[in-house]
């Protein structure tokens, strides 16, 4: 788990510094700039799905948590 | 005892059947003393005189009897002697054998009885400094008094049910007689373990309880080892025998009601006791509850304080819940505006729209100046690459 957690922030981080190199570019590298977009739309991917799997973990717990209190 | 008529006696054995006979005639005779002697012994010799005629009888007293009564038998003293005939062997004479002597003239007897009253008072017999007090809550009672009669059924009915050990002694308490058996009961009871010794008898002239008057048993109740208690029913002339108990009273009830009084104060006391008890307990109930309450109380702020900190924590949950929430939601958005950066910023999107991209050498052609006439120009479009050659340059 954390080391998923972990992943999601890197690729956040990496995504980040793409979408910096993209902002701050004075030439255009088509085949950089191609590479780039590749990895960003893998990594996108991957940050979604995950977002996904965090968040019905979460509300998993959620529902755990609410049970725990109807049954007090 | 027959007299056998064939038979010739002796003087001495005619004598001894003669008095066979004559110990059975027991009378009572009334005379004025005439002459009257003690032995060297102590035995009273005396003559009874018959006050009309004057006929004599001669009387014997033995000194173990004559000195139970407290009568000086003087000469002109009318008394009533109780008794039997004898002869005396040694001289032949009829003599009277007095058991018991009283005195017959009511003069003599109020004088006998003032006379001893203040011989005795003078000798501090009836001091009130030397009466002892009827100890608390008697147990072991000893009672003097005749089965007959109603006296001791009013004692006894009396008498509360407090577990009294009592023990009786039935004496004649009317009569000279009775001198000798109230003498032998407080002898008796002498020796046995009891608390508080009652005499008790029912009212009277002076005459019938002259007994009570009398100075041996006047001194045995003063010298008796346990309190005395006294209860004789008089009119006028309280009996010695009660001015010389440590206690008296005129009745046989009021005894017993005597007896009881330390019981039934204990009871009174008891009762309260027993009150004050619940009351108190009472008391420790009513604290009892009152810490209860609190305690009650207690739990339930308690169980508040529970509540409120289970709520805080919802709520903390539920802030933490939104947080995270919102923190999905920032990352999503995050990831949606790279997106869109990226998808801007794609080239193939950019050629599929209609942009090419013309290199010379791999140079990608910003300026004019970039490219030489004849030169060949490689323009990048969304699905390949187009190969030309610079003709004009404008």
């Amino acid at each position: 788990m954390a080391k998923e957690t972990n992943n999601l922030n890197n690729n956040l981080k990496k995504l980040s510094e793409i979408s910096d190199w993209f902002d701050n570019r004075e030439e255009v590298d088509v085949e950089e700039g191609l590479a780039k977009v590749k990895e960003a739309v893998v990594l996108i991917k991957e940050s979604k799905e995950r977002l996904k799997q965090i968040e019905n973990e979460f509300e998993e717990i959620k529902k755990e948590v609410e049970a725990k209190d109807d049954g007090k | 005892m027959e007299i056998e008529k064939d038979k010739i006696y002796s003087v001495s054995e005619f004598i001894t059947v003669v008095n066979a006979d004559l110990k059975w005639m027991k009378a009572r005779i009334v005379g004025e003393v005439g002459e009257a002697k003690a032995g060297p012994t102590g035995h009273m010799y005396f003559t009874l005189k018959d006050e009309k005629d004057g006929t004599m009888l001669n009387c014997i007293m033995w000194s173990s009897k004559y000195r139970l009564f407290g009568i000086t038998l003087e000469p002109g003293k009318k008394i009533v002697a109780y008794g039997a005939p004898e002869i005396y062997a040694p001289n032949g004479r009829l003599s009277f054998i007095a058991d018991t002597i009283e005195l017959a003239g009511e003069g003599d007897i109020k004088k006998q009885y003032d006379e001893l009253k203040n011989k005795l008072a003078k000798e501090g017999l009836f001091d009130l400094e030397n009466k002892r007090a009827i100890p608390k809550y008697p147990h072991k009672i000893g009672v003097i008094t005749s089965k007959q009669g109603a006296v001791i059924h009013d004692f006894l009915n009396n008498i509360g049910k407090f577990g009294f050990d009592i023990k009786m002694i039935d004496s004649r308490v009317e009569g000279q007689g009775a001198v000798e058996d109230l003498l032998e009961s407080i002898k008796t009871f002498r020796k046995k373990d009891i608390d508080v010794l009652v005499i008790i008898r029912g009212g009277g002239s002076m005459e019938s309880l002259m007994p009570f008057n009398n100075e041996l048993l006047v001194r045995e109740v003063v010298g008796f080892p346990v309190p005395v208690l006294v209860g004789i029913g008089h009119d006028k002339d309280v009996p010695l025998v009660a001015m010389a108990a440590d206690r008296s009273e005129s009745t046989p009830t009021a005894v017993a009601n005597l007896l009881n009084e330390s019981w039934e104060q204990a009871l009174l006391l008891l009762e309260r006791f027993e009150r004050k008890i619940f009351a108190s307990y009472g008391l420790i109930f009513e604290k009892y509850k009152t810490i209860e309450n609190k305690f009650k109380i207690s739990l339930q702020n308690f169980k508040n304080n529970i509540l409120n900190i289970g709520a805080n924590l919802d709520k903390q949950m539920e802030s933490y819940f939104t947080g995270f929430i919102l923190l999905c939601d920032k990352t999503r958005e995050k990831l949606n505006g790279i997106e869109k950066v990226v998808n801007l910023n794609n080239p193939e999107r950019n050629l599929k729209l209609g942009y090419s991209i013309a290199s010379v050498g791999g140079k990608i052609v910003r300026k004019t100046s970039d490219t030489k006439i004849g030169q060949d120009v490689n323009i990048k479009v969304s699905d390949g690459i187009i190969v030309s050659e610079v003709k004009e340059i404008k």
